[in-house]
């Protein structure tokens, strides 16, 4: 039985787990070598360990941030790789596709109210200081080619929608209006902090959670 | 894959089905696919590159890639292998442009042996890595391998590839792809006990300190 050492057997071992079809450690000589040494059957166990340890990793990932689809998307836009971007004239459909609402179930006066909450809070949470960071240009560059084609359809919706309006409003389509004013400021106030602060992550999740909340409105009002 | 097998709920448009209307300009079709696939590839970046900022600007340039070729696509590999093929190459090419040298492949797996990389003393009396190994630990060894490695590391033992699509994903033979996988594995228990002396040493150090203070 040929013997074999610590740097043949380290060298050619294979976990069980990656190939379950073989039977190592294969020979006899092998096994025999296993029985003897405490260092290669703690480099078994170690190896064992790391590859346990790295399949809890992908599970401890953090999602992707909502940002790098925005971003794309308008960069397949801009490349004209998107062909069928959304009719001059918006439905209610493709902007609740675009932006799926998380207030439609939420009264009238509770969405206003909410509004202006956020707004108290989005004033708040972003009069920290100001990070100084060498690719500012870059973030702003990148936030404004995302939010640019966002903002222009948002703005073509709502003229649609103000378009298709009878001229006497009732009292919910008024208050609506007066949702959307509340929101409009509210993005201006996003984009002020963004152009501030362009790295500001924080800043730039408001700013689209502030043109989801306007796309949202538009549709509601789509829907009077 | 062996680990992870995605589930598609009622109603959601099938990849190939996704990919057909993509390969037409059809924004939801693009859509969908980069939901099915985005978490898998800013993972495997931020695993490739230890930096969130990074890891967003080379999910979006594999996908943006993937996107522009897409018309090409005739499903002669898997989607997803297709996908992930372009992602390692978008990570590497950029590792290559931030080290200082152009480096071969080989330069971006195997350690230079004479400027004083990792030896391996066989049969030496070995620490054992105590325990199960801890999450930061591991991703601080993982962020030290050769980028050669890692890719291999973090695609068979963190995302759950096989050697096959291994060696399509990083066109290699599967010899190379298991080779690469076992030497990183080495490396990263080099690199763990390394650590677990330092923190030991350490550990001397703060209670011989307190030790005197007595």
């Amino acid at each position: 039985m040929a013997t074999v050492n610590c740097k043949d057997f380290q060298g050619r071992f294979e976990l069980p787990e990656d190939s379950p079809r073989s039977s190592s450690p294969g020979d006899l000589s092998v096994q025999a070598h296993l029985r003897d040494c405490p260092s290669c059957r703690s480099f078994i166990e170690d190896l064992g360990k790391i590859r346990a340890a790295a399949a809890q990793l992908l599970a401890s990932d953090p999602e992707p941030p909502a940002r790098i689809w925005f971003s794309l998307r308008a960069e397949l836009e801009k490349e004209g790789l998107i062909r069928d971007t959304p009719s001059k004239t918006p439905s209610k459909s493709w902007v609740r596709e675009l932006f799926s609402g998380r207030f439609t179930a939420l009264p009238r006066p509770v969405l206003a109210g909410g509004y202006l909450a956020a707004l108290l809070a989005i004033a708040f949470g972003l009069s920290g200081p100001i990070n100084s960071r060498i690719n500012r240009q870059r973030w702003l560059d990148g936030t404004q080619s995302s939010t640019e084609p966002l903002s222009a359809q948002l703005t073509s919706a709502e003229k649609a929608s103000f378009s298709s309006f009878p001229a006497s409003e009732s009292p919910v389509t008024a208050s609506l209006h007066q949702n959307l004013e509340i929101v409009d400021n509210y993005i201006s106030l996003c984009e002020n902090s963004v152009r501030e602060e362009p790295e500001n992550e924080l800043a730039r999740e408001y700013l689209y959670e502030a043109y989801q909340q306007k796309a949202d409105l538009l549709a509601q009002l789509n829907e009077q | 894959m062996a680990r992870v097998r995605r589930i598609e709920t009622p109603g959601e448009l099938p990849e190939s089905e996704a990919i057909r209307l993509a390969q037409a300009g059809n924004a939801a079709a693009f859509e969908r696919l980069y939901r099915l696939h985005n978490r898998r590839v800013y993972s495997l970046c931020l695993r490739m590159v230890g930096n969130t900022a990074e890891a967003e600007d080379l999910t979006q340039e594999a996908f943006l890639q993937l996107f522009r070729k897409i018309a090409t696509f005739r499903g002669e590999s898997a989607f997803s292998t297709w996908l992930h093929r372009l992602a390692v190459n978008v990570v590497l090419m950029r590792l290559r442009k931030k080290s200082a040298t152009e480096s071969s492949l080989d330069e971006m797996t195997e350690p230079d042996e004479e400027s004083g990389g990792p030896r391996r003393d066989f049969g030496m009396p070995d620490l054992r890595l105590s325990g199960s190994i801890d999450r930061v630990n591991l991703q601080r060894a993982v962020d030290q391998l050769p980028p050669g490695y890692k890719a291999v590391f973090v695609l068979h033992d963190v995302q759950g590839y096989e050697h096959n699509e291994i060696a399509e994903i990083m066109d290699c033979s599967i010899g190379n792809s298991k080779s690469q996988l076992h030497k990183a594995r080495m490396r990263l228990r080099e690199l763990l006990h390394e650590s677990m002396r330092d923190k030991a040493r350490e550990d001397r150090k703060a209670a011989g300190n307190a030790g005197g203070e007595d």
